[in-house]
């Protein structure tokens, strides 16, 4: 085992789990968005128990989202200490700006909001939640600002062996950005919006009480979903031509182009196998597959009609048995566009092997063995805890929970000093 | 420009050391054995203010990606065991916190309790000998990197990484007093006092290690200004105990708050104007300026650090505001 093989395992662990959890909560905070919004306009008391119930989940999902995304921003200079020193002059300006602009607010204002129920006015405690979403999409986008630099470097230039930057707003109208921004965010939105319909489906289901709660979410799940597959499979297929033009050889293609940049890379980097493993194009051919089979979300919108989605009953089933899709979906969606950028780490400018932090294998190996153990075992739990919670129903969320209302979900009130 | 953002990486780990402190140090008195109800009650305690206190480090490890990218790679690969336990208690930290509560039953939440427990514990220990790290110098080669990570293993790292363990602790039982309800903080008294006499101790045997220290001597380019601000670490751990023995608990939580924040200035200062010293070949050691990124990217940085700066801590201090005071049963309750 090398430090690069291992390095580069590290890094595609936590990557993955760190997107299971960051696309749930960037779909979810956004249908919760609406109903806050719907709960403070309208002034139904419905409204605020959808938000406490999916806001609760919303809250744990979001616990994990941080914790990887803690070590992932840590990595870079664990792990990949060339990275920030032969281009961390232009990758690195992103990555900053995420943090400062979004990630430090984001968490600012989610613990104002979770702490602020029935302390705040409903205007400041909806404007915080606002804030917390907004920030959410501030962090996408300069994420996939920082990646779009990586699959297709711009704005620089090299002096003394290290890039400088040139021109930053090369950077925002990189053309590997927009169209796979689009594809991400849209991701999410299906992710959180097929999450919403399944367990609402399981709830009506088993004819738990909170039938009028759960039609709702249902409703509002299903449409998000398949609106947003469409959105999935237009911003999808429109990255075809950009990155096409930007990475010729992302998908092993042998066109003249690629054959080209393979020759000058030879001679500047001297021989080597400068094609993608198959496993990208692998990881492009099932999510197409999958987003294919998503696109059939929109048969369920007609039965939403007099409730027969849920009259019908099956629907309610291929709703739960589709949860699982959109998550297979994203991984293999980042193995395409990670491992079809091999084996570069900035293409065509810096290579894996001039990345990766001169740690011995034996360091390096038990940082991977111990991160992945610890942050699998914390996903795993967090999915146990959010599958029980979500099963619990909306009776008594302890989000939002009146300080002065007994805990109905504790075995054994612990009153804080009541 | 360096110097200002040098200046910011600064605030930002020293703001997070101290935000951050009295996480971990609520989260290591968990393990006093107290009632169920009075651990949450700690927990809660710290409650708004816990998601807004760990972004400091984010913060600063964005900064330090973006204004000190060099620096960066090899402060981190370079301290990798250090930076891994570090990371390992901040993780172990942030789940158990917003998950413990999570469960119904009692032993689940017990449990969950003693991860937070071992959490604080590895990121007090990790973040202290990172900083002690620095003090000693590291083995930087002409080439650029840090090599190995066996120069971590010294008396000084060691006894830092202690003292910044007492200091938490101290920070942490001091913040209790200034927040739970005055009964329960006033009961807390005496404990806090005991804890801030451990962290004098601590921090006393850290500096006396270090002035004995060879490495750290080499590596200090203004000793005297080192051995200044260590004078006023002692100083604000005293005041903080005279404080407390006086039923001030907000002027020793500053006091507290003081002395987490002074170990950053003081490294930052005794090194200056390097922030890596090398202790195998001297012209290898980095000075600030060397390890800053290039002016485009500092400009760049510099036009969006100053309107979003005051937002940023104008969020926080809203945060402060709204939650100010000390809880009662009233306050809401989710940890």
């Amino acid at each position: 085992m090398d430090t690069l093989l291992l390095a580069r395992l590290q890094f595609a662990t936590t990557a993955s789990v760190h997107f299971l959890f960051v696309a749930v909560t960037l779909g979810l905070v956004t249908l919760l968005v609406g109903m806050q919004t719907a709960w403070v306009v309208t002034g139904n008391h419905r409204w605020e128990r959808m938000t406490r119930f999916w806001g609760q989940l919303y809250v744990i999902n979001y616990v994990l989202g941080i914790a990887t995304g803690i070590v992932m921003e840590f990595q870079f200079g664990l792990n990949w200490s060339g990275l920030s020193r032969y281009v961390g002059n232009v990758f690195g300006a992103p990555l900053a700006i995420e943090t400062l602009v979004a990630f430090f607010l984001e968490s600012t204002f989610l613990g104002m909001w979770i702490f602020g129920w029935h302390r705040l006015r409903r205007g400041v405690h909806l404007a915080l939640l606002y804030g917390v979403a907004i920030t959410a999409y501030a962090s996408a986008f300069w994420i996939m600002v920082a990646n779009s630099w990586l699959q297709n470097p711009v704005g620089y230039e090299v002096r003394d062996g290290v890039a400088h930057l040139t021109d930053f707003s090369a950077l925002l109208t990189n053309p590997t950005l927009w169209t796979a921004l689009g594809h991400v965010v849209s991701a999410a939105l299906l992710t959180g919006g097929l999450l919403v319909a399944a367990i609402s489906a399981w709830h009506l289901h088993r004819r738990t009480p909170d039938f009028a709660l759960f039609r709702s979410s249902l409703r509002i799940g299903v449409v998000t979903a398949a609106l947003a597959i469409t959105l999935v499979q237009g911003f999808g297929f429109a990255q075809f031509a950009p990155v096409g033009g930007a990475q010729p050889t992302k998908f092993g293609a042998t066109s003249p182009h690629a054959e080209e940049l393979v020759a000058e890379w030879t001679a500047r980097f001297g021989p080597g196998d400068y094609l993608p493993p198959v496993l990208s194009s692998f990881g492009l051919g099932f999510m197409i597959l999958i987003g294919f089979a998503l696109g059939l979300l929109w048969l369920f919108v007609p039965l939403l009609w007099r409730d027969w989605i849920i009259r019908l009953r099956f629907p309610l089933w291929l709703l739960m048995l589709a949860l699982p899709l959109p998550f297979v979906a994203l991984i293999l969606g980042w193995i395409a566009r990670e491992v079809g950028r091999q084996p570069w780490v900035a293409y065509g400018l810096l290579p894996v092997d001039q990345a990766v932090s001169p740690i011995s294998p034996w360091l390096m190996g038990t940082s991977l063995i111990g991160f992945t153990l610890l942050l699998g075992t914390l996903a795993v739990t967090n999915w146990v805890l959010l599958a029980r919670h979500a099963a619990r129903g909306a009776a008594d969320p302890a989000l939002g929970r009146p300080p002065a209302q007994p805990p109905a979900d504790d075995a054994r009130p612990e009153p804080a000093f009541a | 420009m360096e110097l200002a953002w040098h200046a910011l990486l600064g605030l930002f780990f020293a703001g997070y050391l101290v935000l951050g402190g009295y996480d971990y140090g609520v989260g290591l008195l968990l393990a006093r054995g107290a009632d169920a109800s009075r651990r949450r009650a700690a927990l809660n305690a710290v409650g708004p203010f816990f998601l807004g206190n760990e972004v400091w480090l984010v913060a600063s490890a964005g900064i330090l990606f973006g204004a000190f990218p060099v620096l960066e790679g090899e402060l981190l690969a370079g301290s990798y065991p250090a930076v891994l336990t570090a990371l390992a208690g901040v993780i172990l930290v942030t789940a158990g916190v917003q998950l413990r509560s999570r469960p119904e039953s009692m032993r689940a939440r017990t449990t969950w309790d003693r991860v937070i427990v071992v959490g604080s514990l590895l990121a007090a220990l990790g973040w202290g000998v990172v900083l002690a790290g620095l003090l000693q110098g590291v083995p930087l080669h002409a080439d650029g990197h840090v090599a190995g990570v066996t120069h971590l293993f010294t008396p000084f790292a060691a006894a830092a990484g202690l003292a910044v363990l007492a200091l938490t602790v101290a920070h942490g039982a001091t913040f209790l007093t200034l927040r739970l309800p005055a009964v329960e903080g006033d009961r807390l008294r005496p404990l806090a006092r005991r804890l801030l006499r451990t962290a004098l101790v601590a921090v006393g045997a850290a500096v006396l290690v270090g002035v004995f220290s060879d490495r750290v001597r080499a590596a200090a380019q203004r000793p005297m200004v080192g051995v200044l601000l260590a004078v006023l670490l002692v100083v604000a751990l005293l005041t903080a105990w005279v404080a407390l023995g006086r039923r001030r608990p907000g002027v020793a939580f500053a006091a507290t708050s003081a002395a987490l924040a002074l170990p950053v200035l003081l490294v930052g200062a005794t090194l200056w104007p390097y922030v890596l010293v090398s202790t195998v070949e001297p012209h290898a050691s980095l000075t600030v300026t060397d390890a800053a990124a290039s002016a485009p990217t500092l400009r760049l940085l510099g036009w969006l650090a100053v309107p979003l700066l005051p937002a940023l801590l104008g969020f926080q201090a809203m945060c402060w505001w709204i939650f100010r005071g000390r809880i009662d049963g009233r306050a809401p309750v989710y940890w």
